[in-house]
């Protein structure tokens, strides 16, 4: 993809992005933080999956971390900071996957999906049994905290959602994705591409596999993290069915919807799944079906996600415009 | 001469099956090495000693001094030996550009940036461009491997493995699969590019025995797990009972 | 000293139970190359089914006698929903695992939503009829009758699957085509067939299961995936696609849960997780495993 491409389709998005929520009801404007939270957490997911060949089934389980951890350091130790709790929280994660991670990269495939969902659920079975430390199915409270230093103290949650911290979670989309950007375009982005396209002869090309597997799997869980913390002040809470395995699910689809083969896809793809979902739980509450049946339809018929169907369309006009 | 690569005295085992049984050979500088054999001769165990893929069950393997037994494929590329294999090893998503970069990277030990633009650094883009040019690939820098013809995809395959700027490199029956016409041709690339490429010694591993004579300065003739002949070409084709049991009755194409 | 048995019983029981899902999901990743991770749906399909196939039998007059065979019947109807659903797996046999996953994921999905339209949200129990088949043994040690006939079932089930794989023609079919399936479809065995009939007798394997062991266990909305992690974490312990993998997986498996239900409650589900993950890393080739990861 060339780099001016990119750039138009990055400026596009953050330009009607930051529109928004002059132009949409204030209900739209909060409903989009959550997409902010997926679309950061997807891009460390994807580094993971797309690039990495790497299919996670608990990446949950660090937006869990993520708002237990804020709920902790704000709730718990009264510090009152986002951008402390940010980075405190994220190098705990980067920290906590480590081990997670060892393990895990050691296997490819079903073994990899199956551990991190082994691993999914334990967290998730650890902050349900252990309710006199983790509050059990009542989650923990994630207080109101300082963006850049100010309080906002005249505005109500919903207003505070909607204006202030929406565009500061905007720009927090923007610095992970020129972040996430520049490390798949440096050389250890390439080496873990080798990877996911043939580990074999990647070995006797001087790649080192596990290494380089195992610092993508703890990439995408900072990412997580950071989507975590805020997921848990956005509802306020950290519970334990932010770690359960149909939320990792969930993530897994929102990859799949938008096309992970292409950077911007999960980022679309976690638009799309919020819209979508906001729709769906109004008509109905058996929406995990048709979510279901959306992505056996994209496995079988569009592998690609959205973005392969753009691109899709794009070449086939290309072609046409060719004499 | 000191040997690059060098065995002693190995042998291998597998339960009771011996493989390899006091093999003491080395690949010197300079030289072109053949290793013959029918099939079931050892040839494939002994190239994964001398890959340091397997450890030997007796005896020493070494690479420039020092020992290199069950090192692995990645160790062994960054100590400076390369590998191809038979089968043909793309990666298919990736570029001709970005899979001759991939073992640049390896080379200039850049894997750890994670932040700095691939497609800025000179120094890779200048190394991707030389080695696509020596293996005539230069205007299929953005092709993607999955399309590329036959014939590129063993060209890609040998030329990522000589962008490592081995010392010596393992050539695994390249030749295979590539018309009768062609095989000369291919050989002379090949042998040329890694001459270019600073490769201080060829090992080859071959059933076809024009290119052998061709292009060896030393064949290695293994039988039944054990050295049969280490001797010049000429002087190796020059005895029939050597070569029926290397090749059988029939004299090769 | 009966304390002991009874846990050591229970343990067998589960490990029974284990078995039949598990060998049904060697069975189609040894043929098939798919891992199902819809098993542990089929498992709780069969489950709810089980139940209200009793409610409904008994309501018509069924004697509490039959509820074994009542039992195993359901599971074997519901295991007819095989067919439709191996052929929806079709288009990504040839494709990248990741697809594969992807794709019984999307199943498991949209399986929890039918149970939840069907069956509600709450669980579901049978209520003790089973014990019209007795209790054996006196005072602290006392086991049901039906766990015995359920452990006797499963072990009648794996002397017949092995019979069948080892002695049959059609077993033999079935191992050459999971040996080398070009060859067998040279041969003119005709391999789509062949992989409906495996993935119905996998899932029937799954669903029977789940329809035995709702009298001695309520049928929720979470069984599903916790049994995905139970049966995977046999067939790691086991070695993928070995038949006496599944065995000795599934015994290890439900011994180690007994055990942990009564040492430590709380630890049961993480026991699990914690024994998948502990293998993984001492054996990744499971006990009679061909295939590391």
């Amino acid at each position: 993809m060339k780099v001016s491409a990119a750039a138009l389709v990055a400026g596009i998005g953050i330009g009607a992005l930051a529109l928004l929520p002059a132009l949409a009801p204030p209900y739209y404007a909060s409903l989009m933080i959550p997409f902010f939270a997926y679309a950061i957490a997807l891009l460390g997911f994807n580094l993971l999956f797309g690039y990495g060949g790497l299919l996670s089934f608990g990446h949950a389980m660090f937006l869990g971390f993520g708002a237990y951890g804020a709920a902790v350091m704000s709730g718990v130790l009264g510090v009152r900071h986002f951008e402390a709790v940010l980075v405190v929280v994220t190098l705990a994660a980067i920290v906590a996957a480590l081990p997670i991670g060892f393990f895990c990269v050691r296997y490819v495939g079903i073994f990899f999906g199956m551990l991190t969902l082994a691993f999914g659920m334990l967290f998730h079975s650890f902050l349900f049994k252990f309710y006199h430390l983790t509050g059990g199915d009542s989650g923990m409270r994630v207080p109101r905290m300082k963006l850049v230093g100010l309080e906002f103290a005249p505005y109500n949650k919903i207003e505070l959602l909607a204006g202030p911290f929406y565009y500061y979670c905007l720009a927090l989309l923007v610095i992970a994705g020129l972040v996430m950007w520049r490390i798949v375009h440096s050389p250890f982005g390439l080496h873990l591409q080798a990877i996911r396209d043939n580990a074999q002869k990647a070995e006797y090309l001087g790649v080192h596999v596990r290494s380089m597997r195992l610092a993508a799997f703890v990439i995408s869980a900072g990412f997580g993290a950071v989507g975590g913390v805020i997921l848990g002040f956005r509802i306020g809470l950290a519970d334990p069915e932010l770690v359960y395995w149909t939320h990792s699910g969930h993530l897994v689809f929102m990859a799949v919807l938008g096309g992970f083969s292409n950077f911007f896809g999960p980022i679309v793809g976690a638009l799309a799944f919020t819209l979508l979902q906001d729709q769906l739980q109004s008509l109905t509450q058996y929406w995990r079906f048709i979510m279901g049946a959306i992505l056996a339809v994209l496995v079988i018929g569009f592998p690609n996600g959205i973005a392969g169907i753009v691109t899709d369309l794009r070449d086939q006009s290309a072609r046409k415009n060719v004499p | 001469m000191t040997a690059l690569i060098e065995t002693r005295h190995v042998s291998k085992a597998y339960g009771t099956f011996r493989a390899l049984e006091d093999v003491s050979i080395g690949v010197h500088e300079h030289e072109v090495l053949s290793i013959v054999g029918p099939n079931g001769a050892g040839k494939t165990t002994l190239v994964n000693l001398l890959t340091g893929l397997t450890v030997p069950s007796a005896g020493e393997v070494f690479f420039m001094g020092r020992s290199i037994a069950g090192i692995g494929p990645t160790e062994l590329a960054d100590r400076g030996v390369a590998r191809t294999f038979q089968l043909i090893q793309i990666f298919p998503k990736l570029t001709v550009g970005e899979t001759i970069a991939t073992a640049v990277i390896s080379r200039q030990r850049k894997r750890w940036r994670m932040l700095s633009r691939l497609a800025n650094d000179d120094a890779i883009e200048s190394r991707v461009r030389a080695v696509a040019q020596a293996f005539g690939l230069a205007d299929r820098l953005a092709a993607r491997s999955e399309t590329l013809s036959q014939g590129e995809k063993k060209l890609i395959d040998v030329a990522s493995a000589l962008a490592l700027e081995p010392q010596v490199i393992l050539l695994d029956e390249p030749t295979s699969g590539v018309s009768t016409a062609d095989k000369h041709r291919i050989m002379r690339t090949l042998i040329a590019a890694a001459r270019q490429a600073g490769v201080k010694a060829i090992l080859l591993v071959e059933h076809d025995m024009d290119l052998v004579a061709a292009y060896s300065d030393r064949v290695i003739a293994l039988a039944e797990g054990r050295v049969l002949a280490n001797l010049p070409p000429t002087a190796f084709f020059a005895d029939p009972t050597l070569i029926e049991t290397v090749v059988g009755k029939r004299r090769t194409r | 000293m009966s304390a002991f048995a009874n846990i050591l019983l229970g343990g067998v029981f589960h490990a029974a139970v284990l078995f039949l899902v598990a060998a049904g999901l060697q069975l189609v990743f040894g043929v098939q190359k798919i891992v199902n991770l819809a098993c542990g749906s089929f498992y709780a399909l069969g489950a709810y089914f089980g139940i209200t196939f009793i409610g409904y039998a008994t309501a018509f007059g069924l004697s509490p006698w039959l509820l074994l065979p009542g039992l195993l019947l359901a599971g074997l109807l519901l295991g007819f929903i095989g067919p439709p659903i191996e052929r929806l797996l079709r288009p990504v046999y040839g494709r990248d695992e990741s697809f594969q996953l992807l794709l019984t994921f999307a199943l498991v999905l949209m399986f929890q939503d039918v149970i939840r339209f069907i069956w509600g949200s709450n669980p579901r129990s049978l209520d003790s009829t089973y014990l019209i088949y007795g209790k054996l043994g006196t005072g602290d040690f006392s086991v049901p009758v039906y766990n015995l006939l359920v452990i006797a079932a499963a072990i009648a089930a794996a002397g017949s699957l092995g019979a069948f794989l080892q002695r049959t023609n059609y077993g033999r079919l079935l191992r050459a085509t999971a040996e080398n399936r070009a060859m067998a479809e040279a041969l003119g065995v005709d391999v789509r067939r062949i992989y409906s009939v495996v993935f119905t007798v996998g899932a029937m394997l799954g669903t029977v299961a789940g329809a035995l062991i709702v009298p001695t266990a309520a049928a929720s909305l979470d069984m599903a995936i916790e049994f995905v992690i139970e049966a995977f974490a046999v067939v790691v312990i086991g070695g993928l696609g070995s038949m006496r993998g599944a065995l000795a997986g599934a015994l290890i498996v439900g011994m180690i849960r007994a055990f942990s239900i009564v040492l430590y409650p709380e630890l049961e589900v993480l026991a699990t997780y914690a024994i998948v993950i502990g293998v993984l890393l001492l054996r990744p080739a499971g006990l009679f495993g061909k295939q590391p990861a």
